[in-house]
């Protein structure tokens, strides 16, 4: 056979090296865990019950509030003539591209302001609308993605027999079920391995006691078997994702552009623009300008201080979540061209699928802890002392998101075109560079923007695994902030966002630079 | 002399459970068109597959130019060494690349010399000359069409397999590419496969036609024999 023909050996090795650094330490965690478990009553006590009722609860309410939300603002954004919407769907994506500590501190500033002294606003709730605030942008972009993706003519024909509204209820929402119950369970689980936002408000709940039990106690085996029964919850949630995620328009990146079927509800449509501008307001104004007026209230010393705490870890933390978005997107889009592209191989495709979103799955502190539990031995010196383990981290963590990006961007691209350049004799890498990748563009560019920017702003898996004395930006800000003034912790996270808003411009610039270089790519089917 | 350029033997063809082609034995001959006629789901665009390796027959032979290419469950010959284009029912022209793009893409990768001449030769012969900056999405059906057969033709196989290409134009512009391919096919010495379920368009430029339904060659012969066959599916299938 000519060199046409993938023979997929490149794209398993990656996997099994995946498989190896990410998916091994985890196993040989639980299993030794389970040999040395001394008390199994942690397990089995009222307050492990507490612990986990409290974790799961929130992240219901969470995973409801943002898909609720999700629903309505993908609505309005992707299905209505609504004014700025363009404006409003690039806003409402900037909570998703900062750390959930940033906001955490900055809606900490804005209850402190708008309440001074007074009775404080309970940590639950707060963690509960902080963390809503966070993750409703990945509930819009999923269901909102959904919207746009509906044949139009299923709509055309239903708007032939009955009224707009009817046609919404009736075709148009049973049509992106698949999207809502993706974003619920993609909200939940990372509500459930939320660490910083619970912590940094002293909530209770299973992350961070797994974290306590650990740093405390060194008490791993009792930390890991805590965390069983949020693995209990991962495996339903596998299941429920053999069933409903697996073929949902998650995250699907790229659109048909204009031709997408649009309502124009005009009685309802001031109503509607002026709830988004509120949440909008609400969720990323005023956090930012009360944040900046927190840091600047003391004028410039403590912005000078928070840059002088700073500066040595912004280039580590940019290396190291590099490394990791590399490795990451790397991974994912082997993952994904496999599960799209390999005729048969149904097991092993779905073994690629079950193993990333158990990781992903996986409570960040519980993920931390088995790396330290595997590597913390003389032959993995060379990853366990250096930012190595941080590093897999991050690839074990968000591996998951970039290979479903990039899975549903490949659905989309009819095999033809792949097939029409086999005939041709353009060789593999050719056709990945050449036809697939700038194809798939917008959807790369989003792999690698997210697993950057989840990377750079990750704290569960960071604050456990990061060798001491080194220096990483997310772990830096969290440390000092404990006993930091509210200005200074406002001034190190506005410098930690600016950071973060930074990058994502100069990816945006260089996917700019990209798309022309790789021709007109408005011209995708 | 070898009259045959394809050879298929005893070809079986499945995923899972499912037989999609079964025992299927057939010749296709040089420098004719052959038309495979069948309905929806009666494996004709499996069979441009197999022929084209991009599917991996379970049992059986097929043979190109006398070559054996593929054996249970071996392709023997990789899809590009084969000797052959396809034009894919939905065209599959890329859309980031412009015509010319499209066009010379395949030169190029075989580093081909003159890639510019015979990129504006191959589009003169199909009148595409106007059309070389334009992105497919800037062309009418039509255009389409033959930017799909110039980008096929423009590396000289000496089969080429077309998957129902004409499924989605109007009767004109069907009927005037019909012309072009016949005209093609004595141009450039080709031998056509063309798959089609409509056995007008088929009985209108092939030489031999065959029916096949259900995986298996149900009959085959000229024009004329399969007007007057007595296979009571050929007969059910020309009646519509």
């Amino acid at each position: 056979m000519g060199g046409t023909t993938l023979k997929y050996g490149g794209l398993k090795l990656i996997f099994l090296l995946f498989a190896v650094f990410a998916l091994l330490p985890v196993l040989y965690t639980y299993l030794t865990a389970l040999n040395g478990f001394e008390s199994p009553g942690v397990l089995f006590s009222y307050q492990s019950f507490v612990l986990l009722f409290k974790s799961l609860i929130i992240s219901f309410f969470v995973a409801s509030l943002s898909t609720f939300f999700g629903i309505i603002f993908g609505f309005f954004l992707y299905k209505t003539q609504i004014k700025y919407a363009l404006f409003f769907k690039v806003g409402f994506l900037l909570p998703l591209l900062i750390s959930p500590y940033i906001l955490a501190v900055s809606w900490s500033d804005t209850v402190f302001l708008l309440r001074g002294t007074g009775e404080p606003v309970s940590p639950v709730v707060l963690t509960v609308l902080v963390l809503t605030f966070i993750y409703t942008p990945l509930s819009v972009l999923i269901v909102g993605n959904a919207f746009s993706n509906i044949d139009t003519s299923l709509e055309e024909s239903g708007l032939l027999m009955t009224s707009p509204y009817k046609v919404v209820f009736k075709i148009v929402l049973p049509l992106v079920k698949p999207a809502i119950l993706a974003s619920f369970i993609l909200v939940f689980i990372f509500s459930v391995s939320e660490y910083s936002v619970p912590s940094y408000y002293g909530v209770k709940v299973i992350t961070t006691e797994i974290f306590t039990r650990f740093s405390a106690f060194y008490n791993h085996s009792d930390a890991i078997m805590q965390s069983s029964v949020l693995l209990v919850v991962s495996v339903l949630l596998l299941v429920a994702e053999g069933k409903y995620l697996s073929d949902a328009p998650f995250l699907s990146v790229g659109s048909k552009g204009d031709v997408r079927k649009r309502y124009y509800f005009d009685k309802i449509k001031r109503v509607a623009l002026t709830f988004i501008t509120f949440w909008f307001l609400l969720t990323v104004v005023i956090p930012l300008i009360i944040l900046i007026f927190q840091s600047l209230k003391n004028g410039m010393p403590d912005l000078w201080k928070a840059v002088e705490l700073l500066r040595n870890t912004v280039i580590t933390s940019l290396e190291v979540s590099f490394a990791g978005a590399l490795l990451i997107f790397v991974t994912g889009f082997a993952a994904a061209y496999y599960v799209v592209y390999a005729k048969g191989g149904k097991r092993i495709k779905k073994l690629f699928n079950v193993t990333m979103l158990f990781l992903f799955a996986l409570p960040s502190t519980v993920l931390g802890i088995s790396f330290i539990v595997f590597y913390n031995r003389p032959v993995f010196d060379l990853i366990y002392s250096g930012m190595a383990i941080v590093v897999i981290g991050y690839w074990a963590k968000f591996s998951f998101i970039s290979f479903k990006i990039l899975e549903n961007s490949m659905k989309q691209i009819p095999v033809s075109f792949d097939e029409a350049a086999i005939i041709e004799g353009v060789p593999a890498y050719k056709r990945i560079f050449n036809i697939l990748t700038p194809l798939i563009l917008p959807a790369v560019f989003a792999a690698f923007i997210f697993a950057f920017i989840f990377s750079f702003g990750e704290l569960g898996t960071t604050i456990t695994v990061h060798p001491p004395g080194t220096g990483l930006l997310p772990v830096k800000v969290f440390t000092v902030m404990a006993n930091a003034s509210q200005s200074l912790t406002s001034s190190m996270v506005l410098l930690e966002f600016s950071v973060s808003l930074i990058l994502v411009v100069v990816l945006y610039l260089f996917y700019v630079i990209l798309s022309e270089k790789y021709g007109n790519i408005r011209n995708k089917p | 002399m070898e009259t045959s350029a394809i050879n298929l033997e005893n070809i079986f063809y499945g995923y899972g459970k499912t037989e999609v082609i079964k025992d299927l034995t057939l010749t296709i001959n040089k420098n004719e068109t052959t038309c495979i006629l069948g309905s929806s789901g009666s494996g004709k665009t499996t069979l441009l597959r197999i022929i084209s390796g991009l599917e991996i027959i379970r049992k059986g032979t097929v043979m190109i130019n006398g070559k054996k290419v593929a054996e249970n469950g071996k392709n023997l010959v990789s899809p590009d060494k084969r000797g052959l284009g396809f034009i894919f029912q939905d065209l599959a022209l890329w859309p980031h690349f412009t015509v010319y793009k499209n066009i010379a893409f395949g030169l190029k990768v075989r580093k081909e010399k003159d890639v510019e001449e015979k990129v504006n030769g191959i589009a003169e012969v199909f009148g595409l000359t106007a059309q070389l900056k334009k992105y497919p999405s800037q062309l009418s059906g039509g255009q389409k069409q033959l930017v799909a057969i110039a980008r096929s033709l423009v590396l000289q196989p000496e089969i080429l397999l077309m998957d129902e290409p004409l499924a989605n134009l109007d009767v004109k512009i069907k009927h005037g590419i019909l012309e072009h391919i016949v005209r093609l096919k004595s141009d450039f010495n080709l031998t056509v496969v063309y798959v089609t379920h409509d056995h007008r368009e088929a009985f209108s430029i092939a030489d031999q036609v065959v029916v096949i339904n259900n995986g298996r060659v149900e009959e085959s012969g000229t024009v004329e024999q399969i007007k007057n066959s007595n296979n009571d599916y050929v007969k059910f299938f020309l009646e519509y």
